[in-house]
């Protein structure tokens, strides 16, 4: 048992900071954090890297308007995304979907992770069985025998 | 499990294969992935009101019943530019036809520069702003120039991302007129 504690705590605190980073934090969002919130997971169509929330283009500006007004109207998260899925395309998402071929963006690291950590797992217990070397006779002889001379 | 190895590195090899069939058929099977085409053809175009350069309002509602060809420009785009010819050209051939309009909305640039280049460059057909940029977001334009070929019936029939040639530019409002 003392042999898994470590890991056991190392398990705990993991699933600790995940619990705590993907957990909804805060109280009622304001229509000015919402809006940013969703412009952020936008691509801004006509510019190089930035987000809707943080360009300056007419066209990123009438996106924070258009969002502005749809959340004004009831509109959900997802709607909302949808309407630019449905106008430009998958890739207007800065966060990859959860669902469809998105899947893969978030299972493979997860996946390559898990894969690479029973790999390692595996090979450390795989050389933990091996004999250690242990000095013969004849070995302890010839160390002697060259400390012996002068 | 005398390898246990070499399993899983077999194990590993079929997953990226099947990954990699997966992602080819998911790329070759999106109708959109050539970027020259809009996910609006085929649909409903959207409703817009835009201000034309002496301060008329012009709307879709407007031009409901005829065929119309949107084209997204301004004045400082290069391609806009290079396609200007061709407008030119299309528009000396059609300008009589009642029912069919072409419509330059201007995208991204501002008022003085867009009179100026209106004035230097000879453009007849109508130019229009877009307050706000709603009929450019609206379109789902990622730039211009960018022109749509809207049918009688609303719909949009084609559209062309990039400079245009007169040629492309009748193909697309044939094209409408014919769907409709």
């Amino acid at each position: 048992m003392r042999r898994w504690l470590p890991w056991i705590v190392l398990g705990v605190l993991l699933v600790g900071a995940l619990g705590y980073a993907l957990w909804p934090h805060g109280g009622t969002e304001s229509l000015d954090a919402h809006t940013r919130r969703i412009a952020s997971e936008l691509r801004c169509v006509d510019c190089e890297g930035l987000s809707v929330a943080d360009s300056a283009t007419q066209t990123a500006r009438a996106t924070r308007v258009d969002i502005r007004n749809r959340i004004s109207h009831g509109e959900s998260d997802p709607e909302i995304r949808q309407v630019y899925i449905d106008r430009y395309d998958e890739s207007v998402l800065l966060k990859p979907s959860s669902d469809g071929i998105g899947v893969l963006v978030w299972a493979l690291p997860i996946a390559a992770l898990l894969l690479g950590a029973g790999g390692l797992v595996f090979a450390l217990r795989k050389w933990s069985r091996q004999p250690r070397l242990v000095a013969s006779a004849a070995d302890e002889e010839i160390v002697a025998k060259e400390r012996s001379q002068p | 499990m005398k390898h246990p190895f070499r399993w899983v590195a077999l194990a590993v090899a079929a997953g990226v294969c099947v990954l990699a069939v997966v992602l080819a058929v998911t790329v070759s099977s999106d109708p959109h992935s050539e970027q020259n085409t809009s996910r609006l053809v085929g649909k409903r175009a959207p409703k817009f009101s835009v201000v034309a350069l002496d301060g008329t309002k012009i709307t879709s509602a407007n031009l409901a019943g005829k065929t119309v060809l949107v084209n997204f420009w301004n004045s400082w785009c290069i391609p806009c530019r290079q396609e200007h010819d061709a407008l030119v050209a299309w528009y000396a051939q059609h300008q009589d036809e009642p029912d069919v309009v072409l419509l330059g909305i201007v995208r991204e640039d501002n008022r003085d520069n867009v009179r100026r280049y209106v004035k230097d460059n000879g453009v007849t057909w109508p130019i229009a702003f877009d307050p706000g940029g709603k009929a450019a977001l609206d379109f789902g334009t990622r730039g211009q120039p960018e022109t749509y070929a809207i049918g009688p019936a609303g719909v949009v029939a084609a559209s062309k991302f990039g400079p245009a040639t007169a040629k492309t530019l009748d193909s697309m409002v044939t094209y409408a007129q014919g769907a409709g």
